[in-house]
């Protein structure tokens, strides 16, 4: 609205930069992100200070309860859980992901883009069924269980319900969001860099410490944003492949707006959890922006 | 290419790193394909070709429900983040002051919050102002998610068309609403394209916030296949799983490939991976 009063009495400036359309085309989507969007994040934070009624609703009030309620022995740990599981996540999907854009981005050759096509497509494929997919390969008459036991190594092994299958999905389910962005930092390294960095350094390993991977830091920070994201508020893993042993914090959340119906604590989880992520956010956002100002 | 060339020796680690990854990423979605088509329960052993589980599901009237309700729910939600992402896009492309950027990290924000958080915040919005959960409180949650998904490609289509033509236009005598709509409009048309496709395929496979934003009937299809996977693995899952898998890889390949025969620009593609400069 400022945009038309503040152009209307003036003749319409003839450079497209200035044309009020630009300005009135931004007020619908704004207002429909304020309203859905940050509006609906502002009720999460207010009713995270509320607290339930006799009769079971949630109302808001000015209570920390919540907040209180979140430091107990019993979600400690769940969020401990939650936070190594989403680093063993990052930590697999950087050790997966570097030598995957590494290969794809400099000795692709004609086969990057449908090599990379190939990468994205089932990642963008449904998410549940290929959680499900693991599930089904790992249960415990499964193809992995079977083959095990058909070739005698063993009398099979329950994958489900341990960390490691949780850890696993979460890879399968967000490691593209590394291969990405490393292959995104590695398209635009210069290769005479690394051929210079052979010359001084001798030895591909040494090259790769001192040259490559500090060249395309920016596309791993990147990545360890991505992965770690998703990852730490995940709740399908743990649900499909893991057991209340490996709940995670999104599992806890979910909890709280179904089964538990504690929406308020739900609130107070759900602020803790982004508080956490704003952090990382933050660190990226100054970790890399100290990275450009470095020559 | 050719600097790839120049790069002689390939590295052993990375190419057998890639060639394991491949295997892992596409044998356990074959493996379902493959047991979809199994005439036995077993998800282990494949005992013989039957199309068995494909009929269930065809008689399956929850399903198909299911089904036509992600459709709808896919279909409205990408008109309407089309148009509401094309006019963010618009705007903050050529509204250059801090107000602007402002506005463009608000919204780019959905693209970095857990959508469990996007969920729970949406499912409170929507019960806080009496909104009965349905199809259209996830339809409206989904636009919102998705706006930031066609903002981001068709500003990346929009950087490569120049100011001059547009101010050629208005030379020519346009209005400013002509020259978006003779000039501006159609060079979009691929970005569009590529835009809708992936939203589409995105909100039909999505699970999380449907979860929350849902009402008990119609549930959206992901919502539904989710509750019988808890209860463990079956063939007639496998079935609608593959049927998924295949509809939202055609959507993404199709996203991918299409905005490239319209020439040369930007395509989803570079714009995932971040080469389309």
């Amino acid at each position: 609205m400022a945009v038309l009063d503040r152009r209307g009495a003036k003749p319409a400036p003839r450079s497209a930069q200035r044309t009020w359309l630009w300005g009135a085309l931004l007020a619908l989507p704004t207002a429909w992100m304020v309203a859905f969007f940050v509006f609906s994040m502002a009720i999460v934070v207010l009713l995270s200070f509320g607290r339930t009624t006799n009769d079971g609703f949630p109302a808001f009030a000015t209570s920390t309860a919540n907040y209180r309620a979140l430091w107990n022995d019993v979600y400690l740990e769940l969020f401990w859980r939650s936070l190594l599981y989403a680093l063993a996540t990052v930590a697999i999907s950087v050790l997966i992901a570097y030598p995957v854009a590494y290969a794809v981005a400099l000795h692709g050759g004609r086969y990057k883009n449908a090599l990379i096509a190939a990468i994205v497509v089932p990642f963008f494929a449904s998410y549940l069924i290929r959680m499900y997919a693991w599930k089904a390969l790992l249960s415990d008459d499964g193809l992995v269980n079977s083959g095990l036991r058909g070739s005698g190594l063993s009398d099979g092994v329950t994958f489900l319900n341990t960390p490691w299958a949780v850890i696993g999905g979460l890879v399968y389910g967000f490691v593209v969001f590394m291969i990405l962005p490393i292959y995104a930092s590695l398209e635009r390294l210069d290769v005479s860099l690394i051929e210079a960095g052979k010359d001084l350094y001798h030895g591909p390993v040494r090259t790769f410490f001192s040259v490559t991977l500090p060249a395309t830091r920016a596309g791993l920070y990147g990545g360890v944003l991505l992965v770690f994201l998703p990852a730490l508020g995940d709740f399908v893993s743990a649900q499909l492949l893991g057991g209340a042993s490996t709940f995670m914090m999104g599992n806890l959340v979910q909890q709280q707006f179904t089964e538990g119906q504690n929406w308020p604590l739900g609130s107070a989880l759900t602020v803790a959890m982004m508080a956490a992520l704003t952090v990382l956010m933050v660190a990226y956002l100054r970790a890399t922006s100290t990275q450009a100002q470095e020559p | 290419m050719a600097r790839a060339r120049r790069l002689e020796r390939k590295p052993m680690f990375a190419v057998v790193v890639t060639a394991v990854f491949f295997a892992w990423l596409y044998l356990p979605i074959l493996a379902v394909a493959l047991f979809s088509l199994n005439d036995k329960k077993s998800l282990s052993t494949f005992s013989g070709f039957s199309l068995r589980w494909y009929d269930d599901l065809v008689h399956n009237d929850a399903l198909i429900d299911s089904l036509l309700a992600s459709l709808k729910i896919a279909t409205v939600a990408t008109v309407g983040s089309l148009v509401l992402g094309t006019m963010l896009a618009l705007g903050l492309e050529r509204v250059r002051s801090r107000r602007g950027r402002v506005i463009g990290a608000v919204t780019l924000l959905p693209l970095v919050t857990p959508e469990i958080v996007t969920g729970v915040a949406a499912l409170l919005l929507f019960t806080g102002v009496g909104l009965k959960l349905s199809m259209t409180t996830v339809i409206l949650a989904e636009i919102t998610f998705s706006i930031a998904y066609v903002t981001v490609i068709v500003r990346g289509r929009l950087a490569g068309v120049s100011l001059e033509v547009e101010e050629a236009a208005r030379d020519l005598g346009c209005t400013p609403f002509q020259a978006l709509r003779l000039v501006i409009l159609p060079t979009l048309v691929p970005a569009l394209v590529g835009a809708g496709l992936l939203v589409f395929a995105l909100v039909f496979d999505d699970f999380v916030l449907a979860f929350f934003t849902t009402g008990v009937d119609p549930q959206p299809l992901p919502v539904r296949v989710y509750s019988s996977i808890r209860f463990g693995v079956s063939p007639a899952i496998n079935a609608i799983g593959t049927l998924m898998l295949i509809g939202s890889a055609l959507l993404i390949v199709a996203a991918l490939v299409l905005p490239r025969l319209f020439g040369r620009g930007t395509s989803s593609l570079d714009l995932i991976t971040g080469g389309q400069k």
